[in-house]
């Protein structure tokens, strides 16, 4: 795989922005099935719990990064929402999924080049609400592209769980990955889930027998290798860091941010790497930037829509060799309590809530803060892998030093 | 971003850039787009060839692929699948370029005694869904 690396995909040349921005507000509305409530809605209620989070005022926020991508909640939202009409620095290139990992970057950049001083990112999603009437969700999105409606769906291989079966059943054929093995990262991510009451699926355990029994959805993927679809949404303020030393909550500092395609866009079946994600080209610069190593990461929140992208995300980002995250994953070793690698210690997409990776920022800021429900002891560096499928980011968080 | 076409999701024969895919079907040929100055591929196909610019000519393939990886669909994701699962979807990777893969069916096969990168050749079969009634497009799929 190492030999792929350059044909097939390539990094974003980033700007060192180590330690030249902070994470000083978070805020999350309730995570949960069917609401009923617009993203629009979410979107708001997660930016002004974000706001007072940061001991700041909507009028304190003079920049915002938001979801071109699913642009349900942007700046004229938020005028709207708070009554304000001042200047606002804005990018769309914000909001959840990989591009949680890479808002902290352009919020630095802006705040260093004097644009805007507390810039907000935030993300919410209604997808239980719409999956009713089919309006929205990761299915249809994809099924309007030409080549996947034409040349991908009258064949079945069509939507997410299908093409993540696939990945899976090679992963499985070039590396020997077991059904157990995929089972540990759904077990671990419940058994986090199971410590966070504000979890979607608090309250109900999973153990490697009820894994195995879940229903195959397509063979060899099973129920549980699956995320949940979720209406919540999440915001969070970032500031310098001298900015955030006066703020109340002690600052996640921004150490360390990477980014990397594929050169297959979001046509998975033709991407040459096929069982490598992005990540092996976004995690290495935003590590060199921190001046860290995968080993020193405390809590690592990955982007994980299946079981096997948090495996194959746990191999690109250099914390086992590629091939072997089944190996490496057996047993306790992703517990928040005493595990080598604390993984999604919130649930993940798989068992917190489907919010497309905003919530996993948010864990990471709380592991930093030592008040995550399912925290880990003495966390100091706290990672983020961002994955939207053609991309992937890198989001190294520390404490203050 | 809904899908209007009401034969969804048969293939869009209207839809110029892959509807040579399907005219080479109905003549039960398997044909695919390729640069002749690049001498690739372009899969999938594009009106240009992204490296050089050319327009890709559509050139019959032998058929012959290997079994690049599969799953066997359980949930009808979609109401047109209802009545066919399980069924077999698959990648197979063309002998001409491995690195082309068709997204396929893979027909006549008991799922259990699939192997990976096992040889597979082309067939051509009418494919129509309950949805859609009264059409069909021959598509091609794959067989051990």
């Amino acid at each position: 795989m190492q030999g792929q690396r350059d044909d097939w995909g390539y990094a974003t040349e980033l700007e060192s922005i180590a330690g030249r921005g902070a994470i000083v507000g978070i805020g999350e509305t309730e995570y949960t099935k069917a609401s009923g409530r617009t993203a629009r809605e979410i979107g708001a209620e997660a930016a002004e719990r974000a706001i007072d989070d940061a001991g700041l005022t909507p009028e304190d926020i003079d920049g915002i990064t938001w979801s071109g991508a699913f642009p349900d909640f942007d700046v004229d939202a938020f005028h709207a929402h708070f009554g304000t009409t001042h200047d606002v620095w804005t990018s769309p290139w914000g909001g959840g999924m990989a591009w949680a990992g890479t808002a902290p970057y352009l919020a630095a950049r802006a705040i260093e080049a004097g644009k805007a001083r507390h810039v907000l990112n935030v993300f919410p999603v209604a997808w239980a609400t719409q999956r009713s009437s089919m309006t929205g969700g990761p299915g249809e999105v994809h099924a309007a592209q030409s080549s996947k409606q034409n040349l991908e769906v009258p064949f079945g291989w069509f939507p997410q769980p299908v093409y993540f079966a696939t990945i899976m059943r090679r992963h499985m054929i070039e590396f020997g990955t077991t059904p157990e093995q995929f089972a540990a990262v759904a077990v671990a991510s419940r058994r986090h889930a199971n410590q966070h009451p504000g979890a979607v699926m608090h309250g109900r355990d999973m153990t490697v027998a009820d894994y195995l029994a879940s229903p195959m959805l397509a063979d060899p993927l099973r129920l549980f290798d699956s995320c949940l679809i979720s209406d919540g949404g999440a915001a969070f303020v970032t500031t310098s860091v001298e900015r955030a030393r006066d703020l109340p909550h002690a600052p996640a500092v921004v150490a360390g941010v990477g980014e990397g395609y594929s050169g297959s866009g979001t046509n998975w079946a033709q991407q040459r790497a096929f069982t490598t994600t992005p990540q092996v080209f976004s995690a290495p610069p935003a590590f060199a930037m921190a001046g860290l190593a995968p080993s020193d990461v405390d809590v690592l929140t990955v982007y994980d829509p299946f079981t096997v992208v948090g495996l194959m995300q746990i191999e690109d980002m250099g914390f086992c060799a590629k091939g072997e995250a089944g190996a490496f994953v057996e047993g306790g070793t992703l517990h928040a309590d005493g595990g080598a690698l604390p993984y999604n210690t919130h649930g993940g997409l798989l068992s917190h809530a489907y919010v497309l990776g905003i919530a996993h920022v948010v864990e990471c800021v709380k592991q930093l803060r030592g008040t995550a429900p399912a925290q880990v002891s003495d966390c100091d560096v706290a990672v983020y892998g961002g994955y939207t499928g053609h991309m992937a980011s890198t989001l190294v968080l520390t404490q203050d030093r | 971003m809904a899908i209007r076409r009401a034969d969804f999701p048969l293939p869009d024969l209207d839809d110029p850039v892959t509807a040579p895919f399907f005219a080479a079907a109905a003549r039960h040929e398997l044909a695919l787009p390729r640069c002749e100055r690049c001498d690739q591929y372009v899969w999938y196909p594009e009106p240009m060839c992204a490296r050089c610019g050319e327009t890709p000519r559509w050139t019959v393939v032998s058929g012959d692929a290997t079994l690049f990886s599969w799953a066997v669909v359980h949930r009808p994701f979609l109401p047109a699948f209802a009545d066919m699962v399980p069924f077999v979807t698959a990648l197979v990777a063309i002998a001409e370029d491995p690195a082309v893969r068709l997204a396929t069916y893979i027909v006549d096969a008991d799922p259990e005694t699939l192997r990976a990168d096992q040889a597979v050749r082309v067939d051509f079969r009418p494919l129509s869904f309950p949805t859609v009634p009264d059409r069909e497009v021959v598509v091609p799929v794959f067989r051990p």
